[in-house]
């Protein structure tokens, strides 16, 4: 069994940096995985994203870009890609300082993912605000699919659920606001 | 002649802090400190349910997370005058104890040790003479003669590869550099070793709090996990005796290497007690209450002014009246509008950007003051205010470590000492250490309770129709933390954060007084103004971690602690 993490990286707080998390979100409420396969919204971890790597096979990660693709672009790149310049490489705002830092850390102790995929989502604005682009929210879905690709390739298989859709409680405030959440807490911590 | 030194940004966490230090004749003679961007995040709390602030605000900033969690139900809980049940405060000071030593451990090691410790020395060590060193100083099992020859071996591959990976930023041959090879390769053997026990303290939280980095069992009023001890889904006793052995094993780490090794690396640099003191003005809030009106309090609070000691001030209580009227924040160095210092309830963010202009307004971080006066915020506060009462733990574990550094430096360490750069990382050694200890007294304090039968933990809040207003404060690892809410008929209507790298990393105020960051700078000795590494010591000490302090990030992904030399 290959132990496979699965992490939305940003700022949900911060326009199209919260797509990460938002992609995570989805993936969560609209499928089942197997044995070994986490999936995380992991904030804007910087360093702390050493945490999620230790004793995992492979990283699969969702994170804003700004590469100067146009907003939505998806774009792929590998643990050579993200390393290749050191700390700043392919200006994966706002945390590719981390990331880099985080994978030689790991790397160094011994115990970094073999395999890591990050699949970066051009973003449109970064303004502070709860909401996503246009283009950003558009580019989820092929995002997902890349994500299942990737599983595939890895030899992990998943279920689609069907008729489970995903809100975001961060959403902007013109929407209904899911109340305090304790319901969805409780089940948390039920699980 | 003077030159200055712009280091753009400097925080190895989310780093958004520029420093600009003026340099004559081998030493700082002038120092700015200021945040490069902002956004205004409060604003999206305006108008949104106040039992929900908490999920948003764990977003400030994706390292301290449930520090302003737990400000923010504490300050709704303030304005409620709502008590908690003694149950949720004993887990939330079991989660915020978890975090703050996976903080602590992750600051020393992970982004500061190494501002002392020369990688590149490691390969000319004799491991052999090392192991029996660190076994001298520490009962630690795994100083042996085996782990330090791996930890050599995985620098030696590093540096043979030429590729020096996680290392080429630093200042590898400085002469401001001075340990023993040996010394450099213990510290760096507990760099690797200290990533599993953080990661140890990490999992506390996450069993506590259903899920890391973010907490989901929060809720105003208590917390949201079930205790039953025989059901297999809340928390029971299983989960408890997995809960106190991850600690056991963290807080074994921190008396046995943490502590040992900063006291070690300090003795060998003594000269270190007598640069990067600053302003010696200290602040630091009550904090792990004991009973669920907040009666009494483990961790003591207090102020301390123009470094005396004796005059100290202690606070009742976490909200103390006199912390609640004392503080206001200034703009006048800010890219904000406003003409006087406002307080937090009143507190407004109108951005007015106009360009770094020394003279004039050159940060995006406001200036808090303390009835007027900038404070320094931390560890080193929180322990000398606690030395300053009296408090035993704190008297157990400070007067510990001074005596670990007399002892191997040679030399007579007194409390007068830790207004330094080293004083900082002492004090937040010791901190680690005192947590550490009360971590288990919370612990069974919890399981006692349970124990009386006492399952009770969460009391509903319910909102009056009028205006009310609260503070909620958490003594963070990086210091003060206050929120600071107004209610008005159940929504909120204004809401501040007020941060503690905000208090260190403050511009100039009105008067034109130095925030704590700048002040610390005046008259380090620099052996190398292009490569800077005294200022990253001093700076570094203080913790820095700026993305919850102008709530931002940075979008061109700069290389780390670019430094220009103008």
């Amino acid at each position: 069994m290959k132990k496979i993490t699965i992490g939305g990286i940003g700022s949900v707080l911060l326009g199209d940096d919260g797509v990460g998390p938002y992609v995570a979100g989805m993936l969560e409420a609209g499928y089942r995985f197997s044995e070994g396969v986490t999936v995380a919204d992991m904030g804007t971890p910087g360093l702390d994203l050493v945490a999620h790597l230790s004793g995992i096979d492979a990283l699969i990660l969702i994170d804003s870009v700004s590469n100067g693709a146009p907003p939505g672009t998806v774009t792929l790149y590998r643990k050579g890609d993200i390393l290749r310049h050191g700390p700043a490489p392919v200006r994966m705002d706002p945390h590719s300082p981390a990331l880099s830092e985080s994978l030689l850390i790991a790397e160094l102790a011994g115990e970094g993912p073999e395999d890591v995929l990050l699949i970066g989502i051009t973003g449109e604005q970064y303004e502070s605000g709860t909401g996503l682009s246009l283009a950003a929210e558009q580019a989820c879905a092929q995002a997902i699919n890349e994500v299942l690709a990737e599983l595939e390739r890895l030899g992990s298989s998943y279920t689609k659920l069907r008729g489970e859709t995903f809100s975001a409680w961060w959403k902007p405030m013109a929407e209904p606001i899911p109340a305090a959440a304790a319901e969805q807490m409780t089940t948390a911590l039920e699980r | 002649m003077s030159r200055t030194i712009t280091i753009d940004p400097i925080t190895r966490i989310e780093g958004h802090l520029r420093i600009d230090v003026e340099v004559e004749n081998y030493a700082v003679s002038n120092a700015w400190a200021s945040c490069t961007m902002w956004r205004g995040i409060e604003t999206i709390l305006r108008g949104r349910d106040p039992r929900d602030a908490w999920m948003f605000t764990q977003r400030f900033c994706g390292v301290c997370t449930t520090v302003h969690a737990m400000a923010s139900v504490r300050a709704v809980e303030d304005a409620l005058k709502l008590p908690v049940p003694a149950n949720a405060q004993y887990i939330r000071n079991l989660i915020l104890i978890a975090h703050a030593l996976h903080d602590h451990i992750v600051h020393f090691y992970q982004l500061s040790a190494l501002d002392w410790v020369d990688i590149l020395q490691i390969p000319k060590a004799d491991s052999a003479a090392a192991s029996k060193l660190a076994e001298t100083i520490s009962p630690w099992t795994r100083n042996s003669w085996n782990e330090l020859k791996v930890a050599q071996d995985k620098v030696k591959a590093v540096a043979a590869s030429g590729q020096l990976g996680i290392f080429q930023n630093g200042y590898w041959g400085h002469p401001a550099m001075r340990l023993s090879p040996e010394v450099n390769l213990i510290a760096f053997a507990h760099y690797v070793q200290a990533l599993e026990y953080q990661r140890k303290a990490l999992q506390v939280v996450g069993m506590l709090g259903a899920k890391t980095p973010h907490v989901q069992n929060l809720l105003v009023g208590g917390v949201a996990n079930a205790i039953d001890l025989d059901n297999q889904s809340a928390l029971t006793m299983d989960k408890l005796e997995q809960i106190r052995v991850l600690l056991g094993e963290v807080t074994d780490f921190i008396s046995q290497v943490y502590l040992v090794d900063v006291c070690a690396v300090a003795a060998m640099y003594p000269e270190w007690f007598r640069i990067g003191s600053g302003v010696t003005n200290y602040l630091a809030v009550p904090d792990l209450p004991l009973d669920s009106n907040a009666g009494a309090y483990d961790l003591p609070g207090g102020v301390i002014m123009r470094g005396e000691i004796s005059g100290v001030q202690a606070f009742k209580t976490a909200s103390d009246p006199v912390f609640r009227e004392s503080v206001t924040e200034d703009v006048t160095h800010a890219y904000y509008q406003g003409e006087k210092p406002l307080h937090p309830w009143e507190g407004e963010t109108e951005p007015q950007f106009t360009g770094w202009d020394g003279e004039k307004k050159y940060s995006w971080v406001k200036s808090p003051r303390y009835k007027g006066q900038p404070m320094q915020v931390g560890p080193l506060s929180q322990v000398l205010i606690g030395y300053a009462q009296g408090h035993p733990l704190t008297k157990k574990y400070a007067d510990l470590a001074l005596g670990q550094v007399s002892a191997i430096a040679k030399v007579h360490a007194t409390p007068a000492m830790m207004h330094s750069t080293l004083g900082r990382h002492a004090a937040r050694a010791i901190r680690a250490a005192m947590l550490a200890e009360l971590a288990d007294k919370h612990w069974q304090l919890l399981v006692e309770n349970i124990a009386k039968g006492d399952l009770t933990v969460h009391n509903q809040p319910v909102f009056p129709s009028g205006e009310v207003e609260g503070v909620g404060t958490h003594e963070a690892p990086r210091g003060t933390l206050s929120h600071w809410i107004v209610i008005r008929s159940g929504k909120i209507k204004n809401y501040q954060a007020v941060v503690p790298s905000t208090w260190n990393a403050s511009p100039r105020d009105e008067s034109g007084a130095h925030g704590p960051y700048e002040a610390s700078l005046l008259h380090t000795p620099l052996a190398r103004p292009e490569e800077p590494l005294e200022v990253l010591r001093t700076v570094h000490s203080f913790d820095p971690c700026m993305a919850c302090a102008c709530h931002t990030f940075d979008p061109s992904g700069r290389p780390i602690a670019q430094v220009r030399v103008l």
